[in-house]
């Protein structure tokens, strides 16, 4: 600041008088970086929607064009008509939703037994389990791979299930102590004082309390399971395969793509996760940030 | 074993009054009741994760298949093979994909939350919007960038051609000198908004107050950001870098699904490169010595991040 021949008082109440104009007016500045990164943002998830309902005579046309004059739903159409996909929407759904139960049980009687008892092992259980998440999964495939093969358990929804509910136990009990933690302890002491046993205090009242984080923790184990390509891909055949891995054999091969139709498969995988998040939303941003920010 | 020792005041009766002991028998039960819970997720944990983790690494000195059973002794033959395969360009390839889906997202994440932090009207679900490239599954992120990608008929090659930047449609993800570059801009496009929540939820730990004391001490916007909000963000900055690092080094879908490792190997990673050692030419033995070389590397990294929090912590 070039300043210095100025009494001390004038640039603080030019300083003043400059917040407060700031706070009145448009804020141009944050509003131009939101426009910028918004095209940076929105404009891919525009094209995935505009194409997929674009009739194939203006898709596959020279030079591109980026508002189609006309409008078509077949290519939604031959997807939701389409048995296999069907079959395979199913089995994401059977196996996320699995994943996402069993994740929640396993990772809140976890989460409850590291944030509210004290005994030996404890700190490295928590080292541990976090650490696990550092592991690159490709290692732990090739493995397990070879021991459901040991066990004749290739393409069933089992091996899908256990990887991915073990695999979001790390997150799940990460943020779940984070819950627990916030919980006094009172309650659970005047619960023990009125009689109640361990178990049933946790089940009659601590998990009631601790609902949305149980929700949030249950969606992030669902969109493990929904989202993953490599397991589902190696340990599954295309019965069991859930719909990532499949519509990567459908669809992207040697042979031409048949694009529209995929950005219409893409909905389609990318609905649920989309609508169950924005139900979630304010549980969610939460649970994202519940470690981290503290830690 | 923990619960004798704790029980231990129960039988010692020279200093021990009645509450002492019952306190002690509910501690046990108590323990046995944390045990339990933890038992499920442990259990998955030691069979799911770190059995096959100990059997994967074992199988670098061996000579092992997924072909047929069986496993032979070799040594260090492996990890010589996997360290002579163009180990170093391979390692560099993963470095670069690394740094580059981690730094250009870290840009675009802070500078979206730096925007949103401003009292904007609208803020929460600007927020929610931006969350939605994260919330894309990795096939579906894979299939909407190779479509943007695309030589013929993709979006990027019709909006520089209309912008005259480019005066021919290029083959991006062909290219050996574009499709690393694409990549990077794919999973920057889908990993910004994790980056960009969790420095939103930094910036609402900064204090109004000390911004108004240093803009009345003549700070300007810049210098503010340098002296009082940089600090504030920095430990949560440090972990999603962190983090992002990792898991950028491991990532396998996006690249796998887009390029396949090619063209001409220079989107191979550690990731890809150990998936096809173990699927494509089923040779357990070498995947595992790429897993080791991995986990050295890893190692690497979780030191650093052990020094920097203990150094946050000291702070």
């Amino acid at each position: 600041m070039v300043v210095t021949t100025e009494t001390r008082s004038a640039p603080r109440q030019r300083a003043v008088a400059r917040t407060h104009r700031s706070r009145r007016t448009f804020p141009l500045g944050p509003w131009a970086a939101v426009v910028g990164f918004g095209l940076f943002a929105f404009a891919p998830v525009y094209w995935l929607l505009i194409t997929s309902i674009t009739p194939d005579s203006l898709v596959y046309r020279y030079p591109v064009t980026f508002f189609p004059e006309s409008v078509t739903f077949d290519n939604y159409r031959s997807v939701f008509t389409d048995p296999e996909i069907f079959g395979w929407l199913a089995n994401s759904v059977i196996v996320s939703v699995i994943t996402a139960v069993l994740s929640v049980v396993t990772s809140m009687y976890m989460g409850y037994s590291i944030s509210k008892f004290r005994y030996r092992g404890r700190r490295t259980l928590l080292y541990f389990v976090l650490s696990s998440q550092m592991l690159p999964s490709a290692l732990l495939l090739v493995t397990l791979y070879g021991i459901f093969a040991t066990f004749g358990l290739l393409n069933t929804y089992f091996v899908l299930i256990i990887s991915f509910t073990t695999f979001t136990l790390p997150l799940c009990v990460w943020m779940l102590k984070g819950f627990f933690d916030n919980l006094p302890d009172d309650i659970i002491e005047a619960s023990k004082i009125d009689g109640a046993s361990n178990w049933r205090t946790l089940h009659a009242i601590v998990l009631p309390l601790a609902a949305p984080g149980l929700v949030a923790s249950g969606l992030f184990a669902f969109m493990r399971g929904w989202n993953d390509f490599i397991f589902a891909l190696t340990l599954t055949g295309p019965e069991r395969q859930t719909l990532p891995p499949a519509l990567v054999n459908r669809y992207i091969g040697e042979a031409a793509t048949d694009w529209p139709e995929l950005m219409a498969a893409s909905v389609l995988v990318a609905l649920p996760v989309a609508v169950a998040f924005v139900a979630l939303q304010r549980h969610l941003v939460g649970g994202i940030t519940a470690g981290a920010v503290k830690g | 074993m923990t619960t004798t020792k704790n029980a231990r005041p129960q039988w010692d009766l020279s200093g021990s009054t009645f509450r002492d002991s019952q306190r002690s028998a509910r501690r046990i039960s108590d323990l046995r009741f944390a045990w339990l819970l933890i038992l499920p997720g442990v259990a998955m944990l030691l069979a799911v994760v770190l059995y096959p983790l100990v059997r994967s690494l074992s199988s670098a000195f061996f000579s092992e298949s997924l072909l047929y059973p069986g496993r032979e002794f070799v040594g260090l033959a492996n990890i010589q093979a996997a360290l002579g395969d163009d180990f170093v360009r391979l390692l560099w390839q993963t470095g670069i994909f690394t740094v580059g889906a981690t730094v250009l997202p870290f840009i675009v994440g802070l500078g979206v939350a730096l925007a949103l932090n401003a009292r904007l009207p609208g803020r929460s679900i600007l927020r929610g919007a931006f969350l939605f490239p994260w919330l894309l599954p990795a096939v579906v992120v894979s299939f909407l960038w190779m479509w943007i990608f695309d030589a013929s008929y993709g979006a990027l090659n019709g909006l520089l051609e209309q912008l005259s930047l480019i005066d021919g449609p290029r083959a991006w993800l062909f290219d050996t000198t574009t499709a690393r570059g694409a990549l990077i801009v794919a999973k920057s496009w889908n990993a910004f908004p994790w980056i960009m929540v969790m420095l939103l939820a930094a910036l609402q730990t900064v204090p109004e107050d000390l911004h108004e004391a240093a803009s009345l001490d003549g700070a300007g916007k810049i210098r503010r950001f340098w002296t009082v909000t940089w600090p504030h963000i920095s430990g949560v900055a440090g972990i999603v870098v962190l983090l992002e690092f990792i898991w950028n080094f491991q990532h396998f879908d996006l690249i796998f699904v887009m390029t396949g490792g090619g063209p001409a190997q220079t989107t191979q990673t550690l990731a890809t490169a150990l998936y096809d050692s173990a699927f494509r030419s089923y040779d357990l033995g070498q995947a595992g010595a790429i897993g080791i070389l991995w986990m050295i590397v890893l190692l690497v990294l979780v030191v650093f991040y052990v020094r920097f929090s203990e150094r946050k912590e000291a702070n």
